[in-house]
Order: C-alpha cells, then structure tokens, then sequence
C-alpha cells in the first residue's frame, strides 16, 4: 500500500486512514510512534513501511502511553511527529495531552473513534466528541480538534492539524471515525499548502553557543502559574479569533438547521436536500472545528431559524455545544443513534418532518 | 446521477477487492465514488460485504444506504440478507453455484449465474469476484471493461501482476455470459 505515496495531481482511490498516513508523510511528520488498535492500524502499517523507506523515525511503541510520550520528546526538538490511536486507547493518553498543552507543544494526534466507553467495539462511532474537545487532562487547557467528513478531507485537514499544532505551539487532534478511516474514495494529495513555522526560539536542539532552555509543566509558584495560564488563554483567545472553520447550507431561510459533524454530515446533508426537494426549508450547520467551536456563528443563526436539530451517533455530545451558543433563543433538539454506520437518509428527512410538525 | 451497489458473499471470495476495482473503474471513469466496507468481526468463511456508490455531479455522497440499485451476492446468505434492500426495478445478480435459484419478489430483476463454476472454468475459483464484476458491468451498462481493466492494473499489486490475464479472462467471460434476461 506504501507506493500509493504521491504528490502529482493524478486521483488515487484510498482509504481514509491511509490517506491521514500519506498526508503526515507530505506534510513533513518526521517521527510516528504508534500501538496498533482497529480501526486505525492502516495508519501504523503505512507509517511502518514508509517511514523507514524515507530513513525518518518510526516506533511500534510499547503502549499508547509510550506513543505519546515519545511524540512529546520528538516534537519538544522541534520536529514533526505524530501518534494516531483510537477511543480506548486515546483515553491513555489523557495524562500526557495535558502536559504536552501546557509545555505548548505541536503534538499531533490522529484519533480514528469507535464504539465505547470501556474496549467498546470497533464500530464507527461519534462517542469521543466529548474526549477530544473537553479532555479527560487535568487542568486547564485546550487541544485544536479539526473533523473530516470526507477522505479528501482526512488529507486537507492532516496537513492543517501540522500547521495549526506548529503556529499555536498547541498540541492537534484529527478527529476522525471509523467509518472516515475504512472508506476509500478519489484523492489527491498535492504539495503541503502551508507555511513551515520558524521554532528556533523555542525547541530543544542543543544549548551549542546559546543558553539553555527547560521545557516543563511544573510552576511552583502561585502568582507565576496565574500569569502563566493567563497567556495560555489569551491564546486559545486568538486560536477562536482567527481558526473557527465550519460549513453552512440553505441557512438563510431555514425554518430547521440540522447540525452534525465528521462523517455522518455526509447523510445528514443528503436528509437537507431531500428535504428541500421536498419543499421544505431545512439548513443545515457543520463545525469542521470542534475546537474552536462556531459558537458565534450558531448564536446568529438562531436568530433566523426556529429550530435546530443536531445529529449525531453517540448518545448526545455536541448537542450540549450547540445549546451553549444559542442560549436557550431556540429549542435545540437532538436526533441520535448510539452506535455504527451514520443514520439512514429516510430516518434523518422524517425526524425533520416530525420536529417541523411539533 | 446516483446509483449505488452492494457486493456480498463469504470471506475469502474476494468481495472487498471486487468491490475496491469497480470503485477505481469509476474514478478512471471521471465519477465520485465512495467505497465504505461492512468491518467488524468478519473472517474468512463469515459473511462480509461493501457498498458502493457512484455519483455524477460533484457530490459528496451518503453511505449506508436504505436501497441498493444492484446486488451482487456471492452465496445464499447474501441472497436472504439483501434481497429486501433492492429498489423497485433494480437487479440482484446472484450466484446460483452457491444459491438457489428462488425469486420472492416480482418487482425486482434477477439473474441467476453459476458464477464459481464459471470461475473455475476460467481456471481458478479465486476470479468468482472479477467474473461478477464482468456480468455486473452487462447488466448496469454503467461501467465498462476497459475501466474495470485499467482499474485491475490499478488495484493489483505488484508482486501478483501475474494473475492479470486470468482476471481479464474471467472478467470477459462474466461479460459476455449471455443468459441475460433482457
């Protein structure tokens, strides 16, 4: 699978994990460090072969808590290094997301989710909703969480979630799900679009003619740490000034927004223009940002539509998101299936015509 | 135009990869395309199966859809589990090597192909999936040999370039199968 590796404009037919691989691989990742789990092992499997064809650093790590260990030492030097990992397994890493956001490092981190809580089963699965943009660190602090909808996407947002972890110093995490990792479609991978971030200032490449420099999560001293955790959100600040990304259809008239994100946009946006075709004047709202969330932006929209109805497969997680930023102008309503595939197109379009009729 | 497919059979009859080479025939042929995999606890000798939808327009695509408009079924359990899932008007091309020729329902189209035997006449039972792939591509008329060849190239790794021909073969074989009710 490694010769699907290629930056000319030419299609290839690939899944979505081996299409987050190659894009790392584009983007300049130097270093993967991964443990196996379905459904994201494709991703490890193409980082095995490719990265040692390329002479860049790969580790079959002893656990998840050695990958992301291991991303930290590597990115802490100033490359570009990524884990990837799923669900159960994204939940070991909780400890070391949260120092890795106080060091303020570019960690990058792939989570392909599945069915849960607890082993789960391998099933796609929205259930980490919660995970990625809440945390489960101590403290207080912020991962950027970019969600595909498509494996085009899974490539495009790849190459941001290096560019963003590199311009914040904030560790990235590629939200993905089960269904984004094993589906193939048309890609094409074209050149990294992005600027390469000056880190000269800031990473650990030997004290040789400079002095030396410490990174550490550790602040003993109350009146440093406010200062500290102060600048620390003056950036996430700038982060949700400058990074809310979201998609928006048929929004200016509609009497019911439908609000979903990652893959299962994908038949909720069928449901809204059937409804459509069908006379009916349904929107609909995708956050391709989960953090920052498009809070301001819903909070307008509210302002036009009646209702919004937020479909999801997990037992209800954005939907609380949503709530927050409308503010209780409009009722927000939820639509969701606990597990597995996204809902069928038919079940979404007649929901709608349930919620327009209450 | 949107038209969507399910392949279905045994682990091991190579239906992902049948699957997987008409899914790049439609991308050589300018189409998006979407190939989305049942996973889950399949294994050789399970029953395992992959959707397939094919879109004109710039579109992107929802999977998991209630109706297919062609069904490909490898054996009888594919036959039972899909049958109901056909649109009115749409075809289920079943394999009658593995599956008994019943029609339940008058408002779809069937046809019944010894598919395996054929498949071994080829020379290899292993070309049961490109020999389908063969009398889908009659049947749909949406979806020709030289893509499905040039898809083959594509989707065949190296180091099994040798079995082209015998793809090839059963895949003209499927084609030109002529017990097609018209």
């Amino acid at each position: 699978m490694t010769e699907c590796l290629t930056k000319t404009g030419k299609k290839v037919l690939t899944k979505g994990n081996y299409a987050i691989a190659n894009a790392a691989v584009i983007a300049g990742c130097q270093c993967y460090f991964g443990y196996p789990i379905t459904p994201q092992s494709e991703i490890g499997e193409f980082m095995s072969g490719k990265m040692q064809e390329l002479k860049r650093g790969y580790v079959s790590a002893e656990s998840e808590l050695g990958a992301i260990n291991m991303v930290i030492g590597a990115v802490a030097t100033g490359v570009k290094a990524m884990t990837s990992s799923s669900s159960c397994a994204i939940s070991l890493m909780q400890e070391a997301l949260s120092y890795a956001a106080t060091d303020e490092l570019p960690v990058v981190l792939v989570s392909v989710m599945r069915g849960g809580p607890g082993l789960g089963n391998i099933y796609p699965s929205q259930g980490d909703y919660n995970q990625a943009t809440i945390g489960g660190g101590n403290g207080d602090y912020k991962l950027i969480v970019l969600a595909p909808s498509t494996v085009q996407e899974c490539v495009d947002l790849t190459y941001k979630a290096f560019y963003l972890a590199q311009k914040y110093r904030n560790p990235t995490v590629l939200l993905a799900d089960g269904m984004l990792g094993q589906m193939m479609e048309p890609v094409e991978f074209g050149e990294y679009p992005y600027p390469e971030i000056d880190n000269s200032d800031w990473a650990l490449t030997g004290a040789k003619g400079r002095p030396s420099r410490v990174i550490r999560s550790y602040g003993p001293l109350a009146d440093d740490r406010c200062v500290f955790l102060n600048k620390l959100f003056e950036k996430y600040k700038t982060i949700e000034e400058n990074e809310t990304e979201w998609e928006e259809f048929n929004t200016d008239d509609a009497d019911i927004i439908l609000v979903s994100f990652g893959g299962p946009s994908r038949n909720v946006k069928s449901a809204m223009k059937e409804c459509r075709r069908q006379g009916l004047r349904v929107g609909m709202f995708r956050p391709v940002t989960l953090y920052p969330f498009p809070s301001k932006r819903l909070n307008e929209l509210a302002g036009i539509t009646k209702k919004f109805l937020v479909v999801e497969v997990n037992m209800g997680q954005m939907v609380r998101d949503v709530r927050l930023a409308v503010n209780g102008k409009v009722p927000v309503e939820l639509f969701n299936k606990p597990v597995g595939s996204p809902p069928e197109v038919d079940d979404i379009v007649n929901e709608v015509k349930r919620q327009i009729k209450e | 135009m949107e038209k969507n497919f399910i392949i279905a059979g045994f682990g091991g009859q190579g239906v992902l990869l049948a699957g997987e080479v008409l899914a790049n025939a439609f991308m050589m042929a300018g189409k998006n395309v979407t190939w989305y995999p049942c996973y889950g606890a399949e294994m050789r000798g399970g029953t395992v199966n992959c959707e397939i939808v094919m879109n004109d327009s710039e579109e992107v695509s929802a999977v998991n859809k209630k109706e297919a408009d062609f069904v490909v079924a490898l054996n009888q359990a594919s036959v039972d589990r899909f049958v109901s899932k056909i649109k009115k008007g749409g075809w289920m091309i079943a394999n009658s090597s593995l599956a008994k020729e019943i029609r339940t329902r008058a408002d779809i189209n069937y046809l019944f192909a010894p598919i395996t035997k054929l498949a071994e006449n080829v020379g290899n039972i292993k070309m049961t999936n490109i020999l389908a792939l063969g009398i889908l591509a009659k049947v749909s008329k949406l979806v020709t040999l030289e893509s499905l060849t040039e898809a083959l190239d594509a989707v065949i790794p190296a180091h099994r370039k040798n079995l082209i021909p015998l793809n090839l073969k059963a895949l003209k074989i499927g084609y030109e199968y002529d017990l097609l009710p018209v």
